[in-house]
């Protein structure tokens, strides 16, 4: 950082570049230029005020309570994507719309996609139970699990990050939409069939578990670790996917050999299709994989105290 | 000066990937560095034991550790995701007595026990952390001369913050300076931090061969030689896969992809059969061109293994 926090020059001037577009008018985007003093803990967010109040620029942007609450306000800077009233102004910033939505005005993205997928997920308790009255009988123990993704402000900076969701038509719901799933899931007073909704509604077994989502997280919630993997524990037993049957497939052959063996599971998983013969015949004739290893040589392997383990593990199925 | 590692080579090195176990090796005994090999260490489970049951992933991470501790040696993983589930485990396993205890009670049978004594790296970090600069530098015999190399890192060895801290994130540069110190350069794309898919090339291909042919496209359009990654399993996506990727985007790559501990191998003068160079889908003729390996040498890239 060549800035000191409470020190300002007024030489120093922040540089932005601004995405503008409005779609009922622009054939397509472009960006301007501005340059924004610096003042002492300057957000974001003042920058876009700043180009918004002083330079009278009329853009859109969106924000509301400005102190990291609302979730509305997360823009990519530098193509990334940053809540703008939490995060410091950089010196050169180029500021877009957070990718993966459509957008309605410039930095101002349309949520109806994100709306409607999250009505599709059964978004409210359904209680096992009926309603028996306030206090409900909970204890900080039975809330423990839930207790980060409660503190999730639906700013969609992960959904923006998610790379599965660069393939429009992947099906996958994304980690703002699992992390909502996941804290009814794992709510005791819940009775939905949640496993069902994350393994075929959300298509949870499609995270490829990069961590992006848990890096742009304003909240810092542990996404992958307690939001995506409960998921995947509750929807294995049931899951059809082929993410859900490759759990399957690694654990038995790991228990029988000791370790993985990438073919052995994929034939497990999906069976022998064509492309994975041409896979193995391409990674064979390089010495990648090894024929006789594979079909030929049985489990020698000791686990030891794992044997266990594997066992009572499977057992959950 | 002899240093002493446990050593957890996982499945990749093992199997599909075993030139990263030669190279790993190879490179290390340069430096006097000895990696004893853990005996029947298991799986650290990849992505699949995390999300099957948490004392699954605890016990078979914990068992590893302990084997490590057993030989009283710091542990050292050379794939991104097995480092990421040891790593984990560790710090949990130190700071959390309930899962410790969990842990130690499936140990006992065997006799082992986690005590949370050892520290476990990456070898890329024992390259770059643990070797001094001029170590390295005193080593070089072939310099790579300008080889434009494109550095992969994968998520694992990064990610998440919570494991890591922002520390490690920043140090992720690890792997450019280690490049630059072998005299190549350093390609900048859009990519090198971000994910190939392995975790779901198995079971949903199309995904991560998107993922992966974006990356390949930005490092082939921005000059890249070659890609050099720390992880078989980033090596295994774009070298096993990359003529799924060529089908996919319509495009011929050919982008010869190196695990880190070739390229070292490689600038240190070892021999293209040290590191075991011919065992990838994706030949590597061009790179050895470029860095002047002997014409002759250069042909036995071509051949399969004799092994």
């Amino acid at each position: 950082m060549s800035h000191s926090l409470n020190q300002t020059t007024e030489s120093e001037k922040i540089r932005v570049r601004l995405y503008r577009f409005d779609p009922a008018i622009d054939q397509a985007p472009r960006y301007d230029s501005y340059e924004v003093p610096r003042t002492p803990r300057m957000r974001i967010m003042d920058a876009l005020n700043y180009i918004h109040e002083d330079l009278a620029v009329d853009f859109g942007y969106r924000w509301l309570c400005s102190t990291k609450k609302c979730g509305t306000c997360a823009v990519n800077v530098n193509g990334s994507p940053r809540l703008a009233c939490w995060e410091e102004a950089e010196s050169d910033m180029t500021i877009e719309p957070l990718s993966h939505m459509p957008v309605v005005r410039d930095l101002v993205t349309s949520r109806d996609s994100f709306e409607t997928a999250l009505s599709t997920l059964s978004p409210l308790i359904v209680r096992k139970t009926e309603y028996a009255g306030f206090p409900e009988p909970l204890t900080a123990v039975d809330m423990a699990p839930t207790e980060h993704l409660r503190d999730c402000i639906q700013c969609l900076a992960c959904q923006a990050a998610c790379p599965v969701l660069d393939q429009a038509d992947s099906g996958f719901a994304g980690p703002a939409l699992l992390v909502a799933l996941s804290e009814l899931a794992q709510d005791p007073r819940d009775g939905e069939d949640r496993a069902r909704l994350a393994s075929e509604t959300a298509q949870v077994f499609k995270c490829v578990s990069c961590y992006e989502c848990e890096r742009v997280c304003p909240a810092e919630i542990p996404i992958v670790r307690e939001a995506i993997e409960p998921l995947k524990r509750l929807a294995r037993p049931t899951g059809t996917s082929p993410g859900a049957k490759r759990a399957d497939a690694f654990l038995a052959v790991v228990e029988e050999r000791g370790y993985a063996n990438g073919a052995l599971i994929a034939m497990r998983t999906k069976g022998v299709t064509l492309s994975a013969i041409r896979l193995a015949v391409r990674m064979a004739l390089r010495g990648k994989i090894d024929l006789v290893e594979i079909f030929l040589k049985r489990a020698s392997t000791k686990v030891g105290a794992l044997r266990r383990t594997y066992e009572s593990s499977k057992e959950n199925k | 000066m002899s240093r002493k590692y446990a050593y957890f080579p996982g499945c990749s090195a093992k199997g599909t990937c075993k030139e990263l176990d030669v190279s790993t090796h190879a490179v290390a005994s340069l430096f006097g560095i000895d990696l004893q090999e853990l005996e029947n260490p298991g799986c650290t489970g990849a992505r699949e034991f995390r999300a099957i049951s948490e004392n699954l992933h605890l016990t078979a991470n914990g068992r590893i550790l302990a084997l490590a501790e057993r030989l009283g040696q710091d542990l050292v993983a050379v794939c991104d995701t097995c480092l990421l589930n040891l790593v984990e485990t560790n710090q949990r396993l130190k700071a959390d007595a309930k899962a410790r205890d969990m842990v130690n009670r499936a140990l006992a049978e065997e006799g082992l026990a986690f005590e949370g004594v050892i520290e476990v790296k990456h070898f890329l970090w024992v390259l770059t952390e643990d070797l001094s600069e001029d170590e390295l530098r005193q080593r070089i015999v072939r310099p790579l001369r300008g080889l434009q190399v494109a550095p992969f890192y994968g998520c694992h060895i990064q990610r998440p913050a919570s494991v890591y801290g922002a520390d490690r994130r920043d140090e992720t540069p690890a792997l450019d300076r280690l490049c630059l110190l072998l005299g190549a350069e350093v390609v900048q794309y859009q990519g090198a931090n971000k994910c190939c898919g392995f975790h779901v090339v198995g079971a949903e291909e199309k995904i991560a061969v998107q993922m992966s042919g974006r990356h390949l496209t930005n490092a082939k359009s921005n000059g890249a030689q070659c890609i050099v990654t720390p992880c078989p399993l980033c090596h295994t996506v774009f070298d096993a896969y990359q003529p799924n990727i060529e089908r996919q985007f319509k495009t011929r790559y050919e982008v010869p992809v190196l695990h880190v501990s070739q390229l070292v191998g490689l600038a240190l003068g070892l021999s293209v059969e040290a590191v075991a160079l011919s065992r990838h889908v994706v030949g590597c003729d061009s790179i050895l061109a470029h860095i002047g390996y002997g014409a002759n040498s250069a042909a036995t890239a071509a051949n399969p293994p004799s092994a």
